[in-house]
């Protein structure tokens, strides 16, 4: 829901201020502009606006602490670990994590796995050969 | 942090952001793609990196917008790889790729499962981020035992039991069984007891999830959430990392305070006092501060502190409270708090219009007319918005001119403010927002205009400066307005030959003018500038510039302005006539006949008088404006605390609106021919033709030859919620565009029995015309509005033609709340009202103050409060009395606080039923009747009609197809404190209704409770509804001459009734 629904607003680029709240039949849309980045967020009316305000600076603050200044290019060439970290955030359309450093042991945690697996090499081709199709 | 080793697809990423255009960037995706499938395909040796490598490279793909239909079968796979990149790259992909019903997922929900039960933490997360995010219900059904015992278990981190908690949200949202509320509500407690704060947030979010579903089985968790909100507002014990900007949690608070608006009420003193504590200190420790990020928090607490203490019913002085802090909102200069402000205010306003505190909040609200006037002049549309809502709320008689010529100002000059600024702007959401400024304008003038002119005068500028945003609804408003109050008509007409001057004129502008014009221009003849020949002069020179539904408009005003013409003007009939003819050959086939058909009618001297007379009265109904409105506002959302609230409260306009048309009395002078400048031209076509000829030949319009078959044209009233119909209705006697199907087969209804048509219908229709009575009588039937109220919690309870009373209830346990509006449907204020309730001595009842003086068209909404003391089938009584001009009317009408209204279906299992059942034993705590005479209703019906009653019709308990098992419990102040040992406010009673399926007239009925005196009155009551009341006719007065007629249902259309006229 969350990166479809960026990807849809990105073209319409006529915001007005720095922060606005757009209701439309019960979904609300909160969005962020900071430098280069928009964030957006979707949600309906079981939510707080204000809160969800929140959670997109939650979600900036953990970024900014995983890349140094995050910018554009950092998700753009990380999607992947964009995708980690936002499943520590939100989970199912839900708040799953609001403390960012939380968040950030959560992705280090990945990070290390990711790392310390890689540098075992590849998988054996046996293996993988089991579950081919 | 670059990517851990995958250089391609950092290279395909570079490559992408490089390209030039879209078609490179396609080109290049296609490339991409082409390699990956044929990798796919032919190197079955493929490593799991270099699998891992290719699903991004996929994802990517799919993010940027391509579709990608191959590759599922290797990502899903990546799922089951052992190492954790592999498999972490499988399960996000998955997510993001496929959705709950892919068949694709079967394959691994076994893998799944693994990582969900097995030892490793960082495989669990996994698995259950991805069945949290897209399981489905196969899912739900093989894991959620599972994710529950990791939700519960005290071995697990944190991490996982977060996950856990909101994964499980995710399996009972597909499906609610997995969660047994029994076993649930204590572990829901213990739950709530968690310290760790991140699994507290996920588990307060299942905890809604539940509680919205089913509040009662969630009562005990209650104190443990007001225990949440004094650790984290007073005590502040958390650590840390929880404090945002010095807030604690602002998200648990804010989800904890919205757990608690799911409760209707709290009753347990001492969680109330802690409650209101933790409130009060929210609502006085949070400022408004520099930093934005801690403004934003501090004041999402706060706004959903507001919001439940307006839930809670606070004190009266917590509530001035809250409005004193809105009150600062709505003038604060950080926009997001303003809006939130302008947004609270309504649901303030709302709510304490509910509270019976409505002038206080009015007042101070009011006292930011100003700022909120400001507001509506905000750069940011959504303030704006905000802005117009709370406008068109607080709106009343005092301060309607102000407002409504601040939203006039707002139409007319946005704009053009905005053209200079920036054309981008006007956007849809631009155009919509003026749309529902003009809107709004036109629906506030009509409701509180100080007198008629000025309505007539607000509109009109609308049209003329804002047209493009002015819907046909408004001026098909005004001129129903218009027709209605003959005071005006003049007026109306003479403004219009005013606007008629100005050079550059809307179309709609063109449109209304033409039409009052033709109407009422001769009132207007003897001024200057308004003989019949000015004004055609003045009209016509529009002719060539307008479209074609406006030309069909002129072509009517001409043939009116044609009938006035007395003494005859030759030159004036020639240049009409030439008109007439010149539109004879038009393109459009719609105006080539009414030119035809004028034409000819105008040769026929007297007879266009009748044809042409002046439109009747429109019956009064509801504005299709408000109506517009109200579909505007509906909600599509999940449930929410705060949607069920919105829903209770857009009562207000909805009960004035629902006006029917006069009963069957209309009023003779429709019989008149008219034509009427019909937009709706196609639907129309084929009547037209009939009428045609009926009008070239009206001494034989009797029958005429359609289709082949013969078939009387009959003259029927259009249907009432046709929006075009609410203008044009009664004038297309002789051939109604609208329901065409259902008049035809009348139509053959009443052929089939020639012998009777006449003479059957022949008094009837006169004794309907004669009782149209100049005394007051009710519309409708009050009983069989009174049953139906029975049934249902909205309507309208009684309504003749100076009053409208609707009533809508909501019920609580023991507590009943009904809101009484009563609507003045004249131009004229009612006075000396009086209400008084005579309640039963079962009920406790309490009216609020009834103003004496009801103003014109205005609506006072009175709230009646209910509480039920114990079961008993007695009724109140409203007693009201009121005056207009010399007459004092006096009504008693039955307010429909029935016994069945104190019920609330509950469903329960087998076991439990059957357990309940054999406790009670015989008479006179259950009771058994065969019960003859019923209404024969299919069994679905049956089991309808229980739910009405708010039972709840439980299925599967009784194997016999034809039985209904129906459980609720009742709920009355002495009932609950009888049975306190049971269980706290309920009493439980069992009803079986089995039926004979041979003869559907005819059950037996066993019921039973725990209260004798309750299973009596319970089973009075169900056999009121079961056993048929005779059906009164809706037209008590010709119920003598119906058993003469075969066609009796037919009568009970005013236009079959009329059918007999002509």
């Amino acid at each position: 829901m969350f990166t479809m629904d960026w990807r849809a607003r990105e073209q319409n680029t006529s915001f007005l201020g720095e922060i606005l709240v757009v209701p439309e039949k019960g979904t609300r849309l909160v969005y962020k502009h900071l430098a280069t980045l928009y964030f957006i967020f979707v949600f309906d009316n079981s939510e707080n606006e204000l809160a969800m305000l929140d959670l997109i600076q939650v979600f900036v603050e953990t970024m900014d602490r995983c890349f140094k200044n995050v910018c554009e290019l950092d998700i753009v060439f990380n999607f992947n670990k964009m995708h980690a970290i936002v499943d520590e955030i939100i989970f199912g359309g839900q708040v799953l994590e609001t403390s960012s450093e939380q968040v950030m042991k959560a992705v280090e945690e990945i990070s290390r796995l990711e790392k310390s697996s890689n540098s075992i090499s590849f998988v054996p081709k046996a293996v993988s050969g089991r579950f081919g199709r | 942090m670059a990517l851990s080793g995958m250089r391609g697809l950092s290279v395909f990423i570079s490559d992408v952001r490089n390209c030039q255009n879209k078609e490179q960037e396609r080109l290049r995706v296609d490339k991409e793609l082409g390699n990956i499938r044929t990798r796919f395909k032919n190197e079955k040796g493929l490593s799991h990196y270099e699998k891992k490598k290719y699903v991004w490279k996929i994802l990517y793909v799919h993010m940027l917008g391509y579709d990608v239909d191959f590759g599922h079968t290797e990502t899903v796979s990546l799922i089951s790889a052992p190492k954790y990149p592999e498999k972490q790259v499988g399960y996000i992909v998955t997510s993001c790729l496929l959705n709950e019903n892919h068949d694709f997922l079967r394959i691994v929900i076994n893998t799944v499962r693994n990582d969900i039960i097995g030892r490793n933490e960082t495989f669990q997360c996994l698995a259950l981020t991805m069945v949290g995010n897209i399981g489905g219900k196969e899912f739900s059904e093989s894991l959620a035992p599972d994710v529950q015992k990791l939700l519960v278990s005290s071995s697990c981190r944190p991490l996982v039991r977060k996950k856990a908690a909101l994964c499980l949200l995710r399996l009972y949202r597909k499906n609610p069984d997995v969660v047994n509320i029994d076993g649930w509500s204590d572990r829901m407690s213990q739950l709530l007891d968690e310290r760790d704060l991140g699994v507290l947030t996920a588990v307060m979010s299942l905890f809604v999830a539940l509680v919205s579903n089913n509040i009662e089985a969630y009562w005990n968790c209650l104190p443990k959430c007001v225990k949440i909100l004094e650790r984290l507002a007073r005590n502040q014990d958390i650590p840390p990392e929880y404090t945002y900007y010095g807030i604690p949690s602002p998200w648990l608070q804010v989800k904890t305070m919205r757990a608690l608006q799911y409760f209707p009420t709290i009753e347990d003193p001492n969680t109330r006092r802690a409650l209101f504590e933790v409130l009060q200190r929210i609502l006085m420790g949070t400022d408004v501060v520099k930093n934005v990020n801690k403004n934003n928090a501090a004041h999402a607490v706060l706004f959903e502190a507001l919001a439940l203490v307006m839930h809670l019913d606070a004190e009266k002085e917590m509530m001035s409270q809250c409005v004193a802090l809105l009150g600062k909102f709505i003038a604060v200069r950080e926009p997001n708090i303003r809006y939130l402000g302008l947004y609270c205010g309504n649901c303030l306003e709302e709510n304490m219009t509910r509270m019976l505190l409505v002038s206080d909040v009015q007042d101070i609200i009011k006292r930011h007319q100003s700022q909120i006037i400001t507001s509506l002049k905000d750069p940011d549309i959504s303030i704006r918005r905000r802005a117009l809502d709370l406008l068109y709320g607080m709106c009343d008689v005092t301060n309607a001119k102000d407002i409504v010529e601040e939203l006039l100002q707002e139409v007319i000059c946005d704009p053009h403010k905005l053209s200079t600024i920036s054309l981008q702007y006007l956007n849809t959401a631009e155009f919509a927002m003026r749309e529902e400024l003009a809107l709004k304008a036109a629906i506030l003038a009509e409701k509180f205009a100080p007198d008629l002119s000025w309505y007539v005068d607000v509109i009109l500028q609308l049209i003329d400066k804002a047209g493009d945003f002015v819907s046909d609804d408004i001026w098909y408003r005004v001129v129903q307005f218009v027709t209605n109050n003959e005071d005006l008509q003049p007026y109306a007409a003479a403004k219009a030959r005013e606007y008629l001057e100005k050079p550059a004129l809307h179309e709609t502008m063109v449109k209304v003018s033409a039409y009052l014009l033709g109407e009422y221009s001769h009132l207007l003849a003897q001024r200057p500038g308004c003989s019949p020949k000015e004004i055609f002069t003045i009209i016509s020179e529009k002719l060539p510039t307008v479209t074609t539904s406006t030309i069909a408009i002129l072509l009517s005003t001409f043939a009116k302005i044609l009938m006035h013409n007395h003494p005859s003007d030759p030159q004036l009939q020639e240049q009409i006539w030439s008109i007439f003819r010149k539109y004879e050959s038009y393109i459009d086939v719609e105006i080539q006949q009414r030119s035809v058909e004028y034409f000819a009618l105008s040769r026929k001297g007297t007879a266009l008088m009748d044809v042409l007379a002046e439109m009747p009265k429109f019956p009064e109904r509801q504005s299709a404006l408000i109506k517009k409105t109200e579909d505007a506002e509906v909600d599509t959302a999940e449930q929410s605390a705060i949607r069920i609230r919105s829903l209770q409260q857009t009562s207000n306009a909805l009960v004035v609106t629902d006006q029917r048309p006069a009963n069957g009395s209309v009023p003779v002078s429709q019989l008149a021919l008219v034509r009427m400048p019909s937009q709706n031209m196609e639907a129309s076509s084929t009547h037209d033709q009939a009428t045609s000829q009926d009008q070239i030949n009206p001494q034989d319009r009797e029958f005429s030859h359609q289709n082949g078959s013969v078939t009387a044209v009959v003259p029927q009233e259009v249907h009432p919620a046709d929006l075009l119909g609410d203008l044009l209705g009664p004038l297309a006697i002789e051939g109604p565009p609208a329901p065409a199907v259902p008049a035809e087969h009348k139509d053959q209804n009443l052929l089939s029995t020639p012998e009777a048509t006449p003479d059957a219908a022949g008094p009837l229709a006169l004794a309907t015309v004669d009782d149209q009575p100049n005394s007051v009588q009710p519309i409708a039937n009050i009983a069989e509005r009174f049953n139906a109220l029975c049934l249902k919690d909205s309507g309208v309870l009684y309504e003749d033609s100076h009053i409208q009373i609707g009533i809508k209830a909501e019920w609580r346990s023991h507590h009943g709340r009904f809101v009484l509006f009563l609507g003045n449907k004249n131009t004229s204020p009612l006075v000396s009202v009086q209400a008084v309730i005579l309640p039963p001595t079962h009920l406790k009842m309490e009216l609020s103050l009834v103003p004496e003086t009801i103003p014109p068209r205005a609506q006072v909404q009175c709230p009646l409060e209910v509480v039920n003391l114990r079961a008993s089938r007695d009724l109140a009584v409203l007693d009201l009395s009121y005056k207009f001009g010399t007459a004092v009317v006096n009504v008693k009408l039955r307010i429909p606080a029935v016994l069945n209204k104190f019920l609330q279906p509950l469903s329960i299992s087998a076991e439990e039923f059957f357990l309940q059942w054999k406790s009670l034993s015989g008479p006179p705590l259950k009771l058994q009747e065969v019960l003859r005479g019923v209404k024969p209703l299919p069994l679905s019906e049956l089991a309808n009609l229980f739910t009405s009653l708010r039972m709840a019709v439980i299925p599967g308990i009784d194997t016999n197809p034809n039985n209904l098992i129906i459980c609720a419990t009742f709920h009355s102040e002495s009932t609950r404190a009888m049975l306190c040992l049971v269980s706290i406010n309920l009493c439980s009673s069992d009803i079986r209704v089995e039926t004979d399926p041979t003869d559907r007239t005819q059950l037996r009925i066993t019921l039973g409770s725990g209260d004798p005196i309750l299973t009596f009155e319970l089973k009075e009551c169900i056999k009121e509804h079961l056993v048929s009341i005779p059906m009164q006719a809706p037209t008590p007065g010709i119920s003598p001459i119906q058993p003469q007629s075969p066609v009796t249902p037919a009568y009970n259309d005013p236009g079959a009734m009329l059918a007999g006229l002509l």
